[in-house]
């Protein structure tokens, strides 16, 4: 055992091709940035545990490739993961108009628990912005989500963007524990079994 | 894919494919052009074999941590498992983790928020809920949510999958025995001597294969194995000497110089990958104390000196107790016995000599029956010895096929109602754990009127996958046949972990009592059974030929304890539904085979998007069918599931057989 950790927090980075996931990850994670583009193939991870509370939280950061011909692959990542960063690049307009086709697409593939927040990434180069601060909050409050600008190369926010993520992902953990009162167990194993018996009825219908 | 491609204009290949579709139009160029440009395009969209490469190294790279994390939650659950098992109160009138009693002298009882059962102010944890009100739970319900929070069960309503520890499945042994220390000492004169040395060994390898595992726990077992391990480190001197041969010959380099001083040479410390060897004490002293011994108290000397350490200690020190009996069942096998009583009669020096010829000897016998590996466990402690059952497993990973020859059983004693004339007519049922009973149940013939039973018998388990060696433990009762259902003879259970693919492992033990099986519960109820499926991408029909070979180990869901299976196969999405197809029913078994074969005709990059369901049902007439389990491949899928679509696509025209574990969580979109 290398090292020992009391939660397992498994995060996704989505966004378009180029808009700097990989860079933010690898800042986050190595704390050292590379600005020679290689484009992600398929999908990746990166681990880092950090603590919160005086509880150490290991984070599993999955890096999704922005590409379309990796979709299919990316999508099933969708599933597992209890927060998610959707990435724009604030001098790349479009890569800031698909954010809604990105929130689209976590909203089919994703848990519906899952915590999201907005990085607008690449804010040092402020000369060549294409969208504003503003716009980017203004969609954030939209969707009511949480909205950050970071630099990858400056390392601005990148920290504080997990930390406020893990922190969110935890509150919403923790409060859904003392809700689901008498032992969360069996909470779990209801919900599979109320699945089944609306299936049984469907099926009854065509039969009839 | 396409779900995109609207939004973003960013696609590489559908803008310059269509601005090159248009070109073709204008240049006249034929339809034949098109399809061929169609072609490379949905070639371009696939992955290349290095992306793939690079994908799947990713994958696995997950799964090493997946397993970590699974190994981890395995642990969580393992402690609150204890927790719950070491609770005795009722929880009314008494605490329920501690059991004291509430009343006008005691302490007043306050009421867990989870479970709702009295709990004295020892046992309950005060803490706080998100909104700062105060909240008293038990300890084990206090537990159970941190293990909620722990392994992510929390986000994903419901555990997720775990292993748990490997030494549990040993731990289901010992306190079985370890729980009676005086027992024992009591069998000394009720067991046949010859037998307790070939436990011995037997015991200490098998605490050895789980050795790495109790290392890394923070149980009571390491301050043992550590203490061990310094004695080990006492006999350095010879270890050193042999530890560059000792990888590939262990035979030899115990026998020949190791463990001269054999005080307890605590073999299960050492890690080696065969203890046989050091089961021979070699000193003179040594040995006439332990021949000596051998009639009469064998394992006596480990349970008096530290009863309450049962079968650890045991090991240690018997294994300077001399081996005599062995299955004679491989070369190797009588080798050692030979040599071992060798050991026993004659003096040092001679005996050495001896010993390096028989060592040469054992290279080439070594040499020869590389793929065999011998064990024998035990289980001295019962009062009375319940017999011993010699019987090998072979694990064949190529056929995912678990074979059990039985070969006899000797000295039986049935504890209960044994027959009037005094025999038995033994035989042996095997069953999987965990898993439901009647799935796994295998049954040997029957040999009358005897306590000393030969069957020779194999019983082979089909479908048995490599990850079921981690999980499972195979059960061995002995049982007394009757004219009316059965007697308890003994039992035995071998954690299939120790099992190495395609090698042949003897075991002769001492049966167990019964032992209850309701810890497996928990388990059983997520067991579905498994599915044999083949995969063919025939390139040149552009089809999938999907073939249903067979299943194992279904769960049972009639009141009979069967099922009457058939598998659905389903290519989805597909809005027509056209691609659903079923087997046919096989009535009241567990264990259906179907050999079945359905074809879809689907273009590749198509079928690389496509998801395969597979599920399994219970035919009941008048009745809607019971979901069993199903499985689903795909790009989508996890392990041997992605793996299996992965080499379907990959490699065309093969046939591609693989197991899959039936969930019972894949949903099917209707049934």
């Amino acid at each position: 055992m290398a090292k020992t950790y009391d939660y397992l927090f498994k995060l996704l980075l989505i966004g378009d091709s180029g808009v700097g996931k990989t860079c933010v990850l690898f800042r986050f994670s190595e704390d050292a940035f590379n600005s020679t583009f290689i484009s992600t193939i398929g999908i990746d991870f990166k681990i880092r545990t950090i603590e919160l509370d005086g509880k150490k939280i290991k984070l599993q950061i999955w890096d999704t490739a922005g590409q379309e011909r990796f979709r299919t692959i990316t999508t099933a990542y969708y599933r597992g993961a209890m927060g998610i960063m959707l990435v724009y690049d604030i001098t790349n307009q479009k890569s800031f108009e698909n954010i809604r086709n990105w929130i689209r697409n976590i909203e089919e593939h994703a848990s519906q628990d899952v915590e999201k927040m907005v990085l607008g990434n690449k804010c040092d180069m402020n000369d060549r912005r294409q969208v504003s601060e503003d716009k980017g909050k203004q969609l954030a409050i939209e969707y009511g989500i949480k909205f950050m600008e970071t630099s990858a190369k400056n390392s601005i926010n990148v920290e504080n963007a997990f930390f406020t993520l893990a922190r969110d992902i935890k509150a919403k953990m923790d409060r859904k524990l003392e809700s689901s009162s008498p032992s969360g167990k069996s909470g779990g194993q209801k919900l599979v079994k109320e699945e089944k018996p609306s299936d049984k009825r469907r099926w009854r219908c065509v039969i009839l | 894919m396409g779900e995109f491609t609207s939004g973003g204009g960013i696609d590489h290949w559908v803008v310059p494919n269509d601005r090159q579709l248009a070109l073709r139009a204008r240049l006249g160029t034929g339809w034949s052009v098109h399809t061929h440009k169609l072609q490379t395009f949905h070639k371009n969209q696939q992955l290349s074999v290095e992306e793939q490469e690079q994908i799947l190294n990713v994958i696995r790279r997950a799964e090493r941590l997946e397993l970590m994390e699974q190994e981890r939650i395995g642990r969580l659950v393992e402690r609150l498992e204890n927790m719950k098992k070491n609770a005795i109160g009722s929880g009314d009138s008494q605490c329920v983790l501690c059991g004291d009693t509430f009343g006008m002298l005691g302490a007043s009882p306050t009421y867990c928020e989870d479970c709702g059962k009295a709990v004295c102010t020892k046992c309950g944890v005060d803490t706080f809920n998100s909104h700062h009100q105060p909240l008293w739970l038990c300890k084990i319900c206090s537990e159970k949510r941190e293990l909620w929070k722990r392994s992510g069960a929390w986000f994903f309503k419901g555990l997720p999958r775990y292993i748990m520890p490997k030494k549990k499945t040993e731990l289901d042994k010992v306190p079985g025995r370890g729980g009676h220390p005086g027992q024992g000492q009591r069998s000394r004169t009720g067991s046949p001597a010859p037998q307790y040395n070939t436990w011995t060994r037997g015991r200490v390898q098998y605490g050895e294969s789980t050795d790495e595992q109790e290392s890394s726990e923070s149980s009571d077992d390491e301050i043992n194995i550590s203490k061990r391990k310094v004695r080990r480190q006492q006999d350095s001197e010879s270890e050193s000497e042999m530890s560059t041969t000792s990888d590939f010959r262990p035979w030899a380099s115990r026998g020949s110089m190791g463990t001269v001083e054999s005080d307890s040479v605590s073999i299960a410390s050492s890690g080696r990958p065969n203890p046989l060897m050091a089961s021979r004490p070699l000193s003179d002293s040594k040995t006439s104390l332990d021949s000596g011994q051998l009639p009469s108290s064998g394992q006596g000397t480990g349970q008096g000196s530290l009863p309450s350490e049962g079968p650890r200690v045991q090991e240690s020190q018997d294994s300077t107790v001399s081996d005599s009996e062995r299955s004679a069942t491989s070369g190797v096998g009588s080798f050692s016995r030979g040599n071992s009583l060798q050991s026993a009669d004659t003096g040092s020096i001679k005996e050495k000599h001896e010993e390096e010829a028989d060592i040469d000897d054992a290279f080439t016998k070594y040499g020869k029956h590389e793929g065999e590996d011998e064990d024998q466990l035990s289980s001295p402690e019962s009062d009375v010895s319940l017999g011993t059952l010699e019987f090998s497993l072979m694990y064949d990973s190529m056929g995912n096929a678990l074979h059990c020859t039985l070969i006899r059983a000797r000295n039986l004693k049935a504890l209960k109602a044994m027959d009037s004339n005094g025999l038995s007519d033994p035989y042996v049922k095997l069953h999987l754990l965990p898993g439901a009973s009647k799935s796994t149940k295998l049954r040997s013939r029957t040999i009358h009127k005897t306590l000393n039973p030969e069957w020779n018998e194999t019983l082979t388990y089909h479908g048995v996958i490599e990850e079921d060696l981690q999980r499972k433990t195979l059960r061995l009762s002995v049982l007394d046949e009757d004219a009316f259902g059965y007697d308890f003879i003994g039992e035995t259970r071998v954690p299939l972990k120790c099992l190495k693919p395609h090698q042949l492992k003897n075991f002769n033990v001492y049966l167990d009592r019964q032992m209850p099986l309701e810890k497996d519960d928990d388990l059983v109820a997520h067991e579905r059974g498994k599915i044999l499926v083949s995969l063919t991408y025939k390139a040149s029909k552009q089809s999938l030929l999907v073939g249903i070979v067979r299943c194992v180990q279904l769960a049972p869901m009639d009141s009979n304890g069967f099922s009457d299976p058939y598998v659905k196969v389903y290519l989805k999405p597909d809005k027509e539904k056209k691609s659903k197809q079923k087997t046919t029913v096989k009535k009241k078994t567990l264990n259906p085979e179907y050999n079945e074969e359905f074809l879809y005709e689907i273009p590749k990059h198509e079928l690389a998007q496509k998801t395969l369901e597979l599920t399994v049902w219970d035919k009941d007439i008048g009745r809607h069918s019971d979901y069993i389990g199903g499985v689903q491949l795909g790009i989508t899928a996890k392990g041997t599931r992605l793996k299996h679509w992965f080499e379907t696509l990959k490699y065309p025209d093969k046939k591609h057989e693989y197991w899959h574990i039936l969930s019972a969580d894949v949903v099917p979109d209707s049934p």
